[in-house]
Formats: structure tokens, sequence, C-alpha cells
């Protein structure tokens, strides 16, 4: 347990060694990861400025079949939502078990294996549909050879993740390993059920487009989201030097998340050719999610109560903050729109876009920014090259992920009422959306990128060896506060 | 023990549950769903796809039409506007995508079932119903060529742009004018350069076929008539050349012309 | 019953009896280890002698 009271210098001096020593048994595999992940988000990022641009004007890179809308749109979900997303999650859990279990990873070659595999699928997949091989079955767009070495690569990740903690040193399970070993747990079983029930041996017909979105739901929800809230939960509470506000909520947060998000995918099919029923069961399951979204955002909160300042001194807290409040904002709307009359109006428009971005971007991409910026200097030792290029990176990201919320939230509500109303002609719909679609091509989706390509260049920046040989404490980007005076030290008594 | 027990239980059932309810209970209530006959000899609906329309279900799905186009039709009572101070519903069917909503019938056989989520461009459940082939071809070609207005891609490598040999095009060969299909995918006009050169290779022939199809006449010879001319002859088919469907665009639109979901009536689709 | 309602049937049922069994077996052993016992103390967990609790442990590099 955590001494509180001033501890001697040896002391301090093992506790720095063994978190060096597990922080170091995990650098290659989970650095592989993360470098991976970084350049599967750029290259998502490029596909989708591509297909954003395709969707006003039609002429763009028009002729070539590689590049016609529905493939790259295709790949980009891909290259962001199993590259990105899939990758940086996998570094995130298996970094954050190797910490709070207290134990240094074993075997790391096993898991860089497991990134090759991963990688191996996703080039695979993202070329496979350019030329043609799509699904067309939103998130499993992967053609049939792709999902051998993405679940093969996924269980390797996952059963490691689990044999370390089944390692664990430290007595207590911290909230952020319930959510991690549940993530892991979750997702192989998910994807191959939702691979064999709607590929290898089809279900009939309306039921495909269940398990369809009971997946894409639950990749969000079971996969992304519990890793990114546990990743919070460890992030906030070390950087500010105070343990969360109530570590009960914490966990009731967590098991209601279990309980309910997995219900909710079916808002998705609202209106369609499915028995009602399970569109309401959705419907409750949408509105039971407030119980572990108060939870989380309560905890957060208070948390951070008193130490918002430290937004200013903080890259990881800054993004991190950043994702938990949106976590908060997305889940209630994701909760209200998932009402009837809500989605009647919402369902099958750029709403439904600007929901989906605000969630893995506004919530997940900036809380796992955060994760890295925390991560990686302790990992490879050395500090950050540019303070201001993570100012860039974070504002960048930050401005763009606003404008496109905004822009796709407005135009997808128009674009509903008027798709309700039959007396508005189509071309008026299509006309009207154009301009938002230009701000998000011209505006938002560069932005974005500009903040992608900044952190591309910090990371192979550090990875290189280009940054600073961090100065200070071993584990410390400030040094203790026993020493002299300075501009660290006074943050770091700011911050007691 | 007794309070943890009661947690296990809990805890097994409401897990389980989502995946009870949400994927094998619906597996089971339409797994034995069956096509539809009025009565006893009559053909049954829905019929599985065969032959090109078929092969068209790849040609859709590579494309990622799915990203644009919707497959289903919703019920009378769904969404709602007003008109003249009254509430009405029903936006899809008075839009003409479907006499009825679709049901879960209508899918039986359909791998995958492509419902989609977004509707960029019209529902296409009930597509096959409104067009007939050439025009889908047109449209597929460059749908700028129907509609000024579409922000749909053109899906004009699915076509192959060919010389003419015989001076007989073939019968699938596109009536589109040349503007359309000079440069594939794009719409093609001359530089004054080549149109100059153009007109004076065949100017003749070209104000001949103007003269003949033309109402009101302009000077000629004037900016405001060389510029009609020029409308004019964009319009015309190529002479030497074709575009022409590849197998995937006779498969695709093949399968857009069996979309008919919604057109034939089902007990159980009132609505 | 056709063998593809079998595997999806067996898949189901398979996943159900090993998820929520390992969901209900984890609750049950986080109760029986007393991992809900001190609750609060459990926040401080992640506090070793090196970043003890009131020491901030991140900061944009140099300044
Ligand atoms: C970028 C979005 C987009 C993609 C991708 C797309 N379409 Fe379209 N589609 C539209 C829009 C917008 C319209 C309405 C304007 C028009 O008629 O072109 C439309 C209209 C249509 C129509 C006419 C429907 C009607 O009722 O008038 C058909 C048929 C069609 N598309 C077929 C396809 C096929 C087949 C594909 C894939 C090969 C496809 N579309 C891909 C946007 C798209």
């Amino acid at each position: 347990m955590a001494p509180t009271t001033p501890m001697t210098e040896p002391e301090r001096e093992r506790s720095a060694r063994e978190r060096r020593a597990i922080d170091s048994s995990c650098r290659v595999p989970v650095l592989y990861f993360a470098a991976s992940a970084v350049f599967w988000l750029l290259a998502g990022s490029a596909l989708a400025v591509i297909a954003s641009v395709k969707l006003h004007s039609p002429y763009f890179l028009t002729g070539s079949p590689e590049f016609t809308f529905g493939r790259v749109r295709m790949a980009h979900l891909q290259a962001v939502g199993l590259g990105w997303a899939g990758m940086a999650v996998m570094a995130a859990a298996v970094w954050l078990m190797c910490r709070l279990s207290r134990v240094g990873l074993i075997y790391p070659k096993l898991l860089v294996f497991a990134g090759t595999l991963w990688n191996v699928g996703m080039v695979l997949d993202v070329l496979g549909i350019l030329f043609g091989d799509g699904q067309s079955v939103e998130w499993l767009d992967a053609p049939r050879y792709v999902p051998p070495f993405l679940v093969a690569g996924l269980g390797i990740v996952s059963a490691w993740t689990v044999a370390t903690f089944r390692r664990r040193r430290e007595r207590h399970v911290y909230v952020t390993q319930w959510y991690v070993l549940a993530a892991v747990f979750w997702l192989p079983w998910l994807y191959t059920v939702a691979v064999l029930m709607i590929f290898w041996m089809p279900a009939t017909g309306v039921v495909q487009p269940v398990v369809n979105w009971w997946f894409g739901h639950n990749y969000l929800g079971l996969w992304m989201t519990p890793v990114a809230v546990g990743a919070a939960y460890y992030i906030i509470p070390k950087v500010i030097g105070r343990p969360i506000h109530s570590y009960y909520l914490s966990i009731l947060g967590f098991w209601s998340l279990a309980l309910f998000y997995s219900w909710a995918g079916m808002h998705h099919l609202i209106g369609g050719p499915l028995p009602v029923w399970l569109v309401t069961a959705s419907v409750v399951g949408s509105m039971m999610m407030f119980i572990p979204v108060i939870a989380v955002a309560i905890n957060h909160h208070m948390t951070m109560l008193g130490s918002f300042h430290r937004l200013r001194y903080s890259p990881a807290l800054r993004f991190t903050v950043f994702g938990a409040i949106t976590y908060t904002a997305v889940s209630f709307q994701g909760a209200v729109e998932s009402l009837r009359d809500f989605s009647e109006v919402a369902h099958f428009t750029h709403y439904t876009v600007a929901h989906a971005h605000l969630g893995a971007y506004g919530f997940f991409t900036m809380i796992m920014f955060g994760l890295f910026y925390y991560m990686v200097p302790r990992l490879t030792g050395r500090e950050w090259a540019s303070p201001g290029l993570i100012r860039v990176h974070f504002w960048s990201s930050a401005v763009g992920i606003t404008i496109y919320f905004v822009a796709l939230s407005i135009a997808g509500w128009w674009q509903g009422r008027m798709l309700n109303d039959p007396n508005v002609p189509f071309a008026n719909i299509v006309r009207y959306v154009t301009p938002f679609l230009a701000i998000r091509s011209y505006i938002a989706g560069p932005l974005m990128t500009v903040g992608h390509v900044s952190f591309a260049i910090l990371l192979t920046a550090n990875l290189m060896g280009w940054g600073r040989q961090r100065t200070g404490g071993p584990t410390y980007f400030v040094e203790p506060a026993t020493g002299t005076a300075g501009g660290p030290r006074e943050l770091a008594a700011a911050g007691r | 023990m007794d309070r943890g027990m009661v947690i296990f239980v809990g805890a097994l059932l409401t897990f389980s549950s989502s995946w009870l309810g949400l994927v094998l209970y619906p597996y089971w209530q339409l797994q034995n769903e069956q096509p539809y006959a009025k009565s006893p000899g009559d053909d049954p609906y829905p019929r599985p796809l065969a032959g090109q329309a078929l092969a068209g279900v790849r040609v859709y799905q590579a494309n990622g039409c799915l990203y644009c186009h919707s497959q289903q039709v919703r019920s009378e009572k769904f969404g709602n506007w007003w008109e003249d101070g009254q509430m009405k519903t029903g936006a899809d069917i008075k839009r003409g995508w479907g006499a009825r909503r679709t049901v879960s019938r209508d899918y039986l056989y359909d791998r995958p079932t492509m419902l989609g989520t977004m509707r960029t461009g019209p529902d296409l459940a009930n597509v096959g119903a409104r067009y007939a082939e050439p025009w889908q071809h047109n449209h597929t070609f460059n749908p700028r060529a129907v509609n000024s207005w579409s922000v749909m891609p053109s899906f004009a490598f699915l076509y192959a742009r060919e010389k003419v040999v015989g001076g007989q095009k073939a019968a699938k060969a596109l009536k589109l004018g040349r503007e359309w299909t000079v440069d594939p995918g794009y719409r093609w006009r001359p530089t004054d350069r080549q149109w100059e050169a153009i007109l004076a290779a065949r100017g003749t022939a070209i104000r001949q076929a103007h003269l003949a199809g033309a109402v009101a006449r302009v000077d000629p010879d004037s900016p405001a008539g060389r510029a009609e001319l020029l409308e004019f002859w964009l319009t015309t088919e190529e002479e030497d050349y074709q575009v022409v469907p590849t197998t995937a665009a006779d498969a695709l639109v093949a399968y857009l012309l069996a979309l008919r979901k919604g057109e034939t009536p089902l007990p159980e689709a009132k609505e | 019953m056709s063998p593809t309602d079998f595997a999806v049937l067996a898949t189901v049922v398979g996943s159900i009896v090993l998820f929520g069994g390992a969901a209900a077996l984890a609750l049950g052993w986080a109760f029986r280890d007393g991992q809900f016992d001190n609750f609060e103390q459990g926040a401080r967990s992640i506090f070793g002698s090196d970043e003890p609790i009131g020491e901030p442990t991140d900061a944009f590099p140099g300044d």
C-alpha cells in the first residue's frame, strides 16, 4: 500500500528501480504496438480526408476504382477502428497490466509476433479493400482472409494480458485492471462470433445486421471504452498525485457498464425490418448507461477538483481530461439519441457520424493520446522533443473535433428533418449538407490531421532518441520536491 | 457467502442476457421463416438471386454502395413532417421508395443483408421497380449525366470505351452525349483551340445536324451561335467510339434491377 | 437442426457459459478475496514510495 508519510531515500530509490524494471520489460512490444497504432492513425487520416472530399466533390480522384468513395470509406474505418484503436488499446492494455500488477512482462517477443500478425492483417485489410475485396458490413469490412490474422494476434495479446495478471505481485486489483481484463476477454469472442455468423455460416436475413450492430456497438463499448476509461482512472490520479475521489463509484461504474452496454447496439436498426422488441430492449439498455456514465463523470470531476490548473502543465492530463469530459457528453448524447423520437430524425444521417466521431475521437482517441504522452517517455527514458509541437497537437485535435462535431451535427439534424418530409426534393438535401461536408474536408479534417502528424513527429523523435535524456528522478518528469527551487519543483509543490 | 452467491447468480444472468436476448433469441425466432406464396402453386416470394444478379451483389459490396444507400423502407407510421398544420408520417413510402414497408421476410436470401445506415442517396430496396436498364447504366457510368446535382461517384471504371468497329455500335453501348463519354468519369469540354480545329475539320456536318434539330435559329457565326453549336455538339454521341458495360457493370445493373423488395404484398407488412 | 444452427447454438451457449461464468467467478472471487473490503484504500494502490500521493508526475518537457 502506498505510503503517504515521508519516505526515506533508499526506499524511494528501490521503488523507482522496481518501476523502471517493469517498464523496461515491456518496452519493446508496447512501443511497437504504439508506433504501429500511430502509423495506422496517419493512414486512416489520409483516407478520411480523401473520403470526405469525395462526398461533396465527386470529380476528385474519380476514375480509379481503388479510390472510389465506398472503398476509401471502408478502408478508413478499418484503419482507424482496427489499426489505430485496436493497436492503441493493446499497447495500453499490456502496459497498464504490467504496471498495475507490479510484474515484468515475460517473453516480450511473443507480443512482438502478435503485433506483427495484426499489422500483416491490417495491411491485407486496407489494401484488400482498396483493390476490391471489401465486404460492406460496417465495422466488419475486412476481406475474408483477414480475420484469422487478427484473431490470432488478438488471442495472443489477450492471453498474455491475463497471464501477466495471474503473475501479479500487487495484492489489490485496481479498477483499471478490471476494465482491461474485461476488454481483452470480450473482444476475441465478440469478433469471432460476429465473423462466424455473418461470413462463415451466415445467419438468415435480418439476423445478420443484428449481429453486425451487436458487434459494431460493442467494439466501441466493450473494447475501446473500458480501456480508455480504465486508462483515465490511472492517468488522472497519477498525474495530479491524488487518489480517485470515490473508489466505490468506480467499481460500480465498471459493473454497470459491463451489464448494460452490451444491450445498447440495436438502435442502429431503428425502424428497420426487425422485431420491435429488439430495438426497445436496446433503448432500455442505452438508458441504463446513465448509471456508469454518471458514476465516471462524478468521479473524474471530483478527483480533478482543485487540480484543474495542472491542465496547463501536463500534456498527459490535458488530453485525458478532455477525453474524460467528452465521455460524459457523448454518452449522454448516445442515451438520448437511442430514444425513438430522436432516432427517427438522426438515423441515416450525418448526425450519427458526428456522434460516432465524438465518441471514437473526442473521447477514446484523446485519452489514448494522453496515455501515450505519459507512457512513452517512461518507456524510452526520454522527454518529448518539443513542447510546442505538443501544444500544436492538442489544439489542432481539440479544435478539429469540435468543429467536426458541430458542423456534422447541424447538417445531420436538418438532413434528417428533410428526409422525413417527402415534399423536400432529394436534390435539396444533397445541396444542403454540402457546405457542412466541405467544412469537414477543408477545416476540421486537416486540423485533426495536423495534430496526428505532429504527434507522429514527436513519437518518431522520441523513438530515435532525439529528445532530451530525462532529468530528475528516475520516473519523474518533475524533479522530486526535495531539491532546490526551480520551475518544475514549484509545480510539484503547487500540485500538493 | 450469502451475499456473494446472490451477486454471483445476478451477474451470470445479466451478463448472459444480452447474448441470449440480442443474438440467440432473434436467431431462433426468425430462422424458420419461409418464402410466401399466396396460394399453393403461386411463385413464392422472395426468391434467391441467381446468375448475373448474384454476381452483382459482389460488385455492390466491393464498391461500398452501402455507405450511401440503405435498403429498407420504413412504415407508414415512421417519422413525421408538418403539412398545412397537420402532422403526417411515413416519408419513405411517400417518396416512392416502396409501396409498403419492408419486413424480415424480404431479406430471407440476402447474403450479406445490407440494410445500411446512411442515406446520402435514396433508398434502393425497391429500385428495380423504378428504372430500366439503360437508365441504370447511364447513371452508374456517371450519375451527373442524369442528375447534375448528384454527388454519387462515377463508376466509369466498370465500363470500357472502345473504338467502333464495322461502323455499327454495339447494342449495349450507352446512349450518352460525347461530353460524358470522351473522358469517362468526367465532364469533357474541348479547349478553344480544339474546338477551332474540330470546326475546321467537320464544321459543316455539325452545323447541318444542328440546323436539322434546332428550333430557334441563331446566326451560326455570332459568338452566341458558336456557343450554342458547341453545346449542341457536346450532347450528340461520339461517332467513332462507344462505351460498353463490362461484365461487372452488367452484373451490378442486373442486381439493381432485381432489387424489388416491397413490390409483392406480404400479409405481415400492412403499412 | 442444421449443422449451421448447431454451430451457432454451440457458439452462443458456449460463450454464455464461458463469459457469463467467468464474470460471475470474477465477481465471486473479488468478494471472497476481500477486494471490496477496505474500499477506499484500493484507490491508493497505484502510488508508491517513488511516486507518492501529493506529487504530480507529469509536465511539459523543459518547462
Ligand atoms: C457518395 C455516396 C454514394 C455512393 C458511394 C453511391 N451512391 Fe448512388 N446515389 C447517391 C446520390 C446522392 C444519389 C441521388 C442522385 C442521383 O440520382 O445520382 C444516388 C442515386 C442512386 C440511384 C438512383 C436512385 C433513385 O431512386 O433515383 C441508384 C440506382 C444508385 N444511386 C446506385 C448506386 C450504386 C449501385 C452504387 C455503388 C456502386 C452507388 N449508388 C454508390 C450517392 C451515392
